[in-house]
């Protein structure tokens, strides 16, 4: 008995440190893969990019040294080996951590879509409190705004008429919020401040000449037109009139920052 | 299937935004546990009880490790008779008060300045006052762990410290227990053959002369501990961000709602929360920010300030400094001040 568990200990004393580099290689290639794959995008607002990228790289490093020294001590030192109290069972944090980045490679990270938008209520997409402008440029053409800069300025001055007559050309994906009547669409963008979980959609309504079927939820569209005062949910609510709308591909980078 | 899709989508961007912390996180803290002498450290603690709580609370810019780190070096503390005020305000405030948890915080609540700012002096001011709290317990053996309570006792505080860094072998024998009877665990084979070093949990324990290795040993021990932290670390974030990207995706949308919109409620939630979910302070921010659309800014910040002082994976490690009912003590002092200095932002400030 006591031979096989010496043995079984020998081997995961062997095998442990090894899963620990997989661990962490898995985890600095899963990164670069991010990376250069675009992917990263999805995930987190690009000014933290730089340290992603350095962490991989960096997460390489540690497993280098890790290995090179795994294998000098194979020749000289066997009996060096840590035990230390620990949270998880020994392999078990590295196996989790591995199972991560396996499941990483697997999926792809996914764009939010309307159904995450709708999470919230009518009001709160119309309210959006969260985005407060970083810098202002009053001399910005109307027709030349984003839908994030126009919601800014909302915030900024929130007076609808002020903006009465403006004319406009923004692009972002279709809501069908329950709350608005079939002539309207809420035409979205997700904003991100650090990484997707804060992704926080705001937006404008948009008036249609036609019922709003043929704009499916989640389809990308330019809409041009001008802007107008609606009384939607019992509210005045600046509105875009659409004149023309265009759907388009999903934008490379669909988050607004 | 599209809830399924955005929680996957969460739960790697949670751990792709996290993990460069986790990193630096550990790296630094190994790399400066060669660089600063605790002995020195102690030596110039203050003695008055409130002034050393708010000192200790202050020295987590020099260690700047997480809650799973600061548990041995408040042990280490106490045992080298630092008064109980500062190992208590280090071991509450630490994780929470160090340039990387404040960088992290920031660039997680970028838009909310005053949850970065409240997060550390609210963490300051609860640890010195759970600090000066038990300043008052003179004799500290009904309140820490039995083998602290012998060493204390049969080393007095009175006794002056050796001004220059005992040798190894002094260290356990000041312990009164031969090494090989101590608890704890151990580096073996080390720098010179056949000796033993103390490994204190996950850190390399500094009160070994550091000076005596030659550098390729320290070196590999800062390897070696990176790798340990890393991997303890990163599944513990794992598991908070799969346990985030759930609730965010499960948990029924007016339950959360109604939960996190009330004053009282969404501050409980998020203790609770804190509780029991255990995630490294490094990290902690970027998991409240997957609450930050739907809870109070003070449910927030008492997430951000309990979570780092208490949690169950804590538990494990602080009962090797205190007796069971010492920490239940702490917990609930720690708990009734984050609920009312939260409480007190939730109602008249944010």
């Amino acid at each position: 008995m006591t031979t096989i568990s010496n043995r079984k200990s020998k081997i995961s004393k062997l095998l442990l440190p090894w899963l620990d580099i997989l661990a962490i290689t898995a985890w600095g290639i899963l990164l670069l893969k991010y990376w250069l794959t675009n992917e990263l995008n999805l995930l987190i607002h690009p000014n933290y990019f730089g340290l992603v990228i350095v962490a991989a790289f960096g997460l390489l490093v540690i497993s280098i040294f890790k290995i090179k020294e795994l294998l000098q001590r194979r020749r000289y030192d066997m009996t060096a080996n840590i035990q230390h109290i620990s949270l998880f069972p020994p392999g078990w944090g590295s196996a989790l951590l591995l199972v991560a980045a396996i499941f990483g490679f697997i999926f792809t990270p996914q764009v939010f879509a309307s159904d995450k938008a709708l999470q919230r209520d009518f009001s709160e997409l119309l309210g959006s409190t969260r985005v407060k402008p970083q810098a202002f440029r009053a001399s910005v053409v109307p027709e030349e705004r984003s839908l994030v800069d126009w919601v800014r300025m909302l915030n900024v001055y929130p007076e609808p008429d002020r903006y009465q007559g403006n004319k406009v050309k923004v692009q972002g994906f279709v809501i069908h919020p329950p709350e608005l009547e079939t002539e309207y669409i809420f035409l979205a963008r997700f904003v991100l401040t650090c990484c997707a979980a804060d992704a926080y959609p705001v937006g404008l309504p948009v008036k249609l000449k036609e019922s709003r079927e043929q704009y499916p939820p989640d389809t990308w569209l330019e809409v041009e037109g001008q802007m107008v005062t609606e009384t939607i949910t019992g509210k005045r609510q600046l509105t875009i009139a659409a004149n023309s709308l265009k759907k388009i591909p999903q934008p490379k980078n669909p988050y607004s920052y | 299937m599209n809830k399924l899709n955005n929680g996957f989508t969460l739960f790697l961007s949670l751990l792709v935004e996290a993990m460069p912390f986790v990193l630096l996180g550990v790296l630094f803290s190994s790399l400066l546990l060669f660089f600063v002498d605790e002995r020195k450290l102690v030596e110039k603690m203050p003695k008055n009880p409130l002034l050393g709580a708010l000192v200790g609370s202050m020295v987590g810019f020099l260690f700047p490790v997480c809650e799973c780190g600061n548990v041995p070096v408040a042990r280490r503390l106490l045992m080298q008779k630092v008064p109980t005020s500062v190992a208590i305000g280090f071991l509450l405030a630490a994780p929470t008060v160090n340039p990387i948890v404040i960088w992290a915080t920031w660039i997680a609540f970028r838009d909310q300045p005053e949850i970065v700012v409240l997060r550390v002096v609210f963490s300051l001011l609860i640890a010195t006052i759970i600090g000066f709290v038990f300043s008052f317990q003179k004799d500290l053996t009904p309140v820490v762990h039995p083998t602290i309570a012998r060493y204390l006792k049969f080393n007095p505080p009175s006794e002056l410290q050796p001004k220059r860094r005992p040798k190894r072998s002094q260290i356990q024998q000041e312990s009164g227990i031969p090494a090989l009877l101590q608890s704890g665990t151990y580096l073996l084979g080390v720098g010179q053959a056949g000796q033993t070093m103390r490994l204190e949990s996950t850190n390399i324990d500094t009160t070994t002369p550091s000076s005596s290795k030659p550098l390729g040993a320290k070196l590999r021990l800062a390897l070696e501990n990176t790798v340990q932290e890393l991997r303890e670390l990163g599944a513990i974030l794992v598991i908070g961000s799969a346990i985030a990207a759930t609730i965010q995706v499960v948990a029924p949308r007016e339950l959360i709602l109604s939960l996190g919109a009330g004053p009282i409620s969404s501050i409980t939630a998020m203790l609770v929360l804190a509780a029991v979910v255990s995630i490294c302070s490094t990290v902690d921010s970027f998991f409240a920010l997957s609450f930050a659309s739907t809870f109070t800014s003070g449910s927030l910040l008492a997430f951000l300030i309990f979570g780092p002082m208490i949690d169950l994976k804590g538990v494990g490690l602080m009962l090797t400094i205190f007796k069971p009912r010492a920490i239940f003590y702490l917990f609930a002092l720690a708990a009734l001040l984050t609920f009312l200095f939260t409480l007190i932002v939730n109602l008249y400030f944010l």
